[in-house]
């Protein structure tokens, strides 16, 4: 029986290796997952490892773990007297200090060194070098002296011998000198893409630790201390690790960005797998279908029903492990190629140390899992044959749709139900999970419904193309078989619902930014930095230029603080405006009690919602605790109408020396009526020429620049899902070729009474471009369902409007126009290339 | 068999011409298959001619190369040498545009089975060709032929809804809707019952008696040849014998008469 098996599928070569094509993107996807995930995870931690391979000991806050890392907050340094003291602790050989943070150099455009990812700036020291070799010049002897990485030279444009200004949220503009450059170990320029400025330890504890003597993290080399000593010299108000355990830790950090990555790859590879779980299905539906007879004959000569299925099992299995094994060793290549793309482009050359780990073979499971079960239906539906159909002409009378239409309604309406519970909030902590898991079987169901759509929707379709005879052939043949139709055109339904839903979140995120700005700001001009690695402001003093201009009417600002305030000891965001009154006015605030006129400097303004999530009426006081360890009581004074722009918590000017970054953020200027707004905006430019973090907008090129990274995110979900797109069409080519097989006499009939090559090409073409519409129509509504539904999900969270993104929508059709003509050129030239005597007599 | 270099053309001993107007004429026709020691000639210098308005039987026993010469007649089969001429055209030669439009227009076919597109119904499928042209059809005509046949109740429904009878009526009349030079049938009543042939056949004879059509029909079955007003055997790649106004006794009878000579086979080709 298996030689049987294996003679038809070596006879079925082509068919084979449509099919494979599936399975083997498939699990190359996954793969590739896999291995990027491990490969980037072992590259980094190796980088990492060595950072703290001279170091014994590393002394850390215990407050915060992660202190070493990004901006701190006073509360987590380590005084410097700690560090004296462990230099006292016996078997210390020497210890060193650490200060390091992110900080803001200019380049030499006048712009930021580095706009995604961060500047580093850290205290030099020749005997804790660690990772960093100086390359050229020398260490920082005085105060104004820098020596930079050689992925500063690169970002910044400047070199030994120029001068670089940087400055830190907590410590203003200063120039240093560029005296030398230091690259890291294994000739790399950075870790992640950042870009480092080696200062003095006063002036990295002037740019970092508003100037006190102290320090982030201390690092013990040689000796014989443990850390066990040193930690009891310096009491539980400090961490000791050894520098394993440290290393470790930071690599950890580093990892979770690849983690992310390797996920979101493995996600779009299971939607490939998804996808291509149709495509098996088809394959495997038609091949029996095709070979009623010959099994039927191989029932009628005695070979049991489970011999059937075990024939349509092993073909499956055969074809399952020879893609999987293919898809695995494609998916180690493509792992390699994303693992040098991704560390060339966001870790900064990191030398790639290539990983296949064992998960990978979850790849193969897969793979092989899904061909297997994939075919198991129609296998089952193989040994169904009787043998009398041996006997006969083997005519498939299309089976009834009732079966899987009820199934289909059913499936969805559980979908529906958990949906809109979801919605509704009646799911209580399973909310989010119940309602995903209720799109997943609403996705399900519908698919289930796709055969019993299709009959109405191809003949629809249908009727556009039926303009020529040949077309007309085609539509007929396109809703011929309504199950196979719905099968090919739901792989392409799924890619496109997915990206027809995201689009549909995209272009109504546009349509709410859009509706906030024309109906609730007053302002006209906006002043605020794109969000890059750090949070942009500028200079207070600029604020007051730009109200002092001649046409400006009125001018909002907004300072605030996100590192790390807690009001009643729950973290919470604080904003200030030196101006509340009038900023309020500007994002068309309203004061619902209480006054906001004159704040006092304990006064707190909130809006009703967040004051009633958190018990407090006007006049209550709550106790402010702020990052640099200020603790203030502050009394509700106003409670302000909820509306999006001005939700929150506001206190007084007065309370911004104690935000982590005084500075302001973002300005929105109000121009006088019948003044040149252009002619303002470029007076702002020159005013804010000396401010590199920070440009001036108008309100629709603000709107612009907010939704321009969603156009990006969605651009690259394009391409990711573009991978399910190809094996959609591998489907549709796959359908097309095997119903030119099946129909073989019929299409020799029409050629014999006289069907131009021509004609037989169209009648292919329009079956394949209606398949494909077929798909992208279900999938669009799908996807605008999919989009309205979360949209639904967010509005509270603030997306308040809905949108279709019509442009694409019409892309997407015109595309699968495009892809049903690509698709049907083989299986057309096949059709129209036959040789109709040999047609005729086809069996 | 080995192809040996053709001879000159010679005239085959059964070529008559009973009418003054050929539908169709083929002249010294070669065609083989395969090459070398596998090499087999169907056709060995065939040349003969229908007269229009005449019913023509092509006999012989299997692979004596009837089905070849039909074929090679109709232009879906290409010749190694010779001619053939539908209603004054060379088609031997011609590209495969134009053997489809002179097969769209001038020829009809029937065949044994599979005759007709299951999507469409009895009436489309009658239509079919005119379809593919995108040209009208003549209501008249066609009205005219779905009378004879008796399909009047038929025209809506879809093939797999119908007899096999009534399939092959419906794909007679297609045959004839566009008022081709000449009807070739293959075997047209291979799959059919005694009584649905009768019907088949004699809406067959019908057509030439009171609408002049030409018809060529391949057939195994002496008493099919006997409805035509002449039948040609083949034997070898060869006319051997052509018989005027037969019955079915005498086609028996001239069968026979190969038997002694060439085995028949089980089933005809």
């Amino acid at each position: 029986m298996l030689r049987a098996t294996l003679k038809g599928m070596a006879s079925r070569k082509a068919r084979l290796v449509l099919t494979s094509l599936a399975v083997v993107l498939g699990t190359m996807f996954v793969a590739a997952a896999m291995i990027l995930t491990a490969t980037m995870e072992k590259s980094v931690t190796g980088v990492i490892a060595d950072a703290f391979t001279d170091v014994d000991a590393v002394v850390s806050s215990a407050e915060d773990p992660a202190a070493a890392q990004g901006n701190t907050p006073s509360a987590t340094l380590i005084p410097g007297d700690v560090l004296e003291t462990v230099r006292g602790v016996d078997g210390v050989e020497s210890a060193e200090g650490d200060v390091s943070g992110q900080i803001n150099a200019i380049g030499d455009d006048g712009k930021l060194v580095g706009a995604f990812a961060p500047t580093i700036g850290f205290n030099w020291n020749d005997q804790s070098t660690g990772l960093n070799e100086i390359r050229d010049g020398t260490s920082p002897q005085a105060d104004d002296e820098v020596i930079v990485s050689t992925q500063f030279v690169k970002d910044a444009g400047l070199d030994i011998g120029d001068t670089v200004t940087a400055y830190s949220y907590t410590a203003d503009r200063a120039e240093y000198e560029i005296v030398g450059v230091f690259g890291l170990s294994g000739d790399r320029d950075s870790i992640a893409g950042e870009t480092q400025m080696g200062f003095t330890v006063t002036e990295a504890q002037r740019l970092l630790a508003q100037g006190e003597d102290a320090y982030m993290a201390i690092y013990v080399e040689g000796g014989d201390a443990s850390t066990d000593d040193i930690a009891a010299a310096i009491g539980s108000d400090y961490r000791v690790q050894t520098g394993e355990e440290a290393s470790e830790e930071a690599a950890q950090g580093f990892a979770a960005v690849a983690d992310i990555m390797g996920y979101i790859f493995l996600g779009f590879g299971l939607v490939a797998v998804f996808v291509s779980v149709f495509l098996i299905i088809n394959t495997f539906t038609i091949i029996v279908a095709q070979r009623q007879r010959e099994l039927a004959l191989l029932r009628a000569i005695g070979a049991a029903r489970n011999q059937v299925v075990g024939s349509v099992l092993a073909e499956a299995a055969v074809i399952g492990v020879i893609a999987s094994i293919l898809g695995l060793g494609l998916g180690v290549l493509l792992g390699w190629g994303l693992s040098q793309l991704v560390s060339s482009t966001v870790m900064g050359g990191l030398a790639v140390q290539l990983q296949v780990p064992a998960t990978a073979l979850w790849a193969l499971a897969v793979g092989i899992g899904v061909t297997v079960l994939s075919a198991f239906v129609p296998a089952i539906k193989a040994s169904g044959v009787p043998p009398v159909a041996a006997m006969r002409d083997a005519v498939n009378p299309p089976k009834p749709l009732r079966g899987i239409t009820i199934a289909g309604l059913a499936v969805t309406g559980v979908g529906g139900v958990l949906i809109a519970l979801g919605l509704t909030d009646n799911l209580g902590d399973l909310g989010l999970g119940g309602f995903l898991s209720g799109v997943g079987i609403a996705f399900v169901g519908i698919t289930l419904l796709t055969p019993i759509l299709s009959r109405p929707l191809v003949a629809l379709l249908g009727a556009v193309m039926s303009w020529s005879f040949a077309g007309r052939l085609g539509k007929l043949n396109a809703g011929r078989n309504p199950r196979r139709t719905a099968i090919t055109a739901s792989a392409l339904m799924i890619a496109v619902a997915l990206v027809t839903g995201i689009a549909t979140l995209v272009s109504s995120f546009k349509e709410t930014t859009t509706e906030l700005t024309d109906s609730n700001l007053e302002s006209d001009l906006i002043v605020m930095g794109q969000q890059g690695a750090n949070i942009p402001t500028f200079m207070p003093e600029t604020l007051a230029e730009i109200k002092a201009l001649p046409d400006v009417a009125a001018v909002g600002d907004l300072y605030g603080e996100f590192f790390g305030a807690e009001i009643d000891a729950e973290p919470t965001m604080l904003y200030a405006s030196e101006d509340l009154p009038t900023s309020l006015g500007i994002f068309s605030g309203t004061v619902a009690d209480g006054s906001v006129e004159n704040l006092p400097d304990d006064g707190l303004v909130v809006n009703e919602s967040a004051a009633e999530d958190r018990g407090l009426a006007l006049g209550d006081t709550v106790e402010v605790a702020f990052a640099n360890d200020v603790t203030a009581q502050l009394q509700v004074t106003a409670i302000l109408d909820d509306s999006q722009l001005t939700d929150g918590w506001w206190v007084s000017p007065a309370q911004i020396p104690n935000f982590t970054v005084p500075k302001p953020m973002q300005a929105y200027i109000q121009v006088d009526d019948g003044a040149d707004v252009g002619a303002v905006q470029s007076e702002v430019e020159d005013i804010l020429a000396d401010e590199p973090e920070v440009s001036v907008t108008n309100n629709a090129q603000f709107v612009e620049q907010q939704t321009g990274q969603l156009d990006v995110l969605l651009a690259s979900v394009q391409i990711l899902l573009a991978l399910a797109i190809i094996i959609a069409i591998i489907g549709v080519v796959n359908t097309l070729v095997l119903s030119v097989l099946e129909r073989t006499r019929e299409l020799g009939l029409l050629r014999a009474i006289g069907m131009t090559r021509g004609q037989a090409r169209r009648m292919i073409t329009v079956e394949s471009v209606i398949i494909c519409l077929f798909g992208a129509v279900l999938g669009i509504a799908v996807g605008i369902g999919l989009g309205w539904t979360v949209q639904q999900a967010l509005e509270e969270e603030g997306l308040t409007s809905f949108a279709l993104p019509w442009a694409l929508i019409v892309t997407y059709l015109v595309a699968a126009v495009a892809v049903g003509l690509l698709a049907a050129i083989a299986p057309a030239a096949r059709a129209a290339k036959l040789n109709v005597l040999n047609a005729i007599a086809y069996e | 068999m080995p192809l040996s270099t053709p001879h000159a053309p010679q005239r085959t001993p059964g070529l008559q011409q009973q009418h003054s107007r050929a539908a169709v004429t083929a002249t010294g026709l070669w065609r083989a298959y395969g090459s070398g020691e596998a090499q087999v000639v169907a056709l060995r210098d065939v040349s003969v001619a229908f007269a229009s308005g005449q019913f023509t039987a092509i006999m012989g026993p299997s692979g004596s190369g009837k089905s070849t010469l039909m074929h090679c007649l109709a232009g879906l089969d290409t010749t190694d040498r010779g001619t053939v001429d539908i209603g004054g055209t060379v088609i031997t030669g011609l590209g495969d545009k134009a053997l489809t439009k002179l097969r769209r227009d001038k020829i009809g076919f029937i065949f044994q089975q599979f005759n007709l597109l299951p999507t469409l119904t009895a009436e489309e499928n009658i239509l079919l060709p005119a379809s593919i042209a995108s040209a009208k059809a003549d209501p008249a005509w066609i009205s005219q032929i779905i009378r004879t046949l008796d399909l009047q109740e038929r025209l809506s429904h879809k093939p797999t809804e119908l007899s096999g009878g009534q399939q092959q009526r419906v794909a007679c009349a297609r045959a004839l809707a566009t008022r081709p030079e000449v009807v070739f049938a293959d075997e047209p009543t291979g799959n059919l019952d005694t009584r649905s042939s009768g019907e088949v056949l004699g809406f067959l004879r019908k057509s030439v008696d009171d609408f002049g059509q030409t018809i060529v029909m391949v057939t195994h079955d002496p008493s099919a040849a006997a409805y035509a007003d002449r039948v040609v055997f083949l034997a070898d790649g060869q006319i051997v014998r052509d018989l005027p106004n037969p019955t079915a006794d005498d086609v028996i009878d001239t069968m026979r008469g190969f038997e002694t000579r060439v085995p028949l086979a089980g089933e005809a080709a």
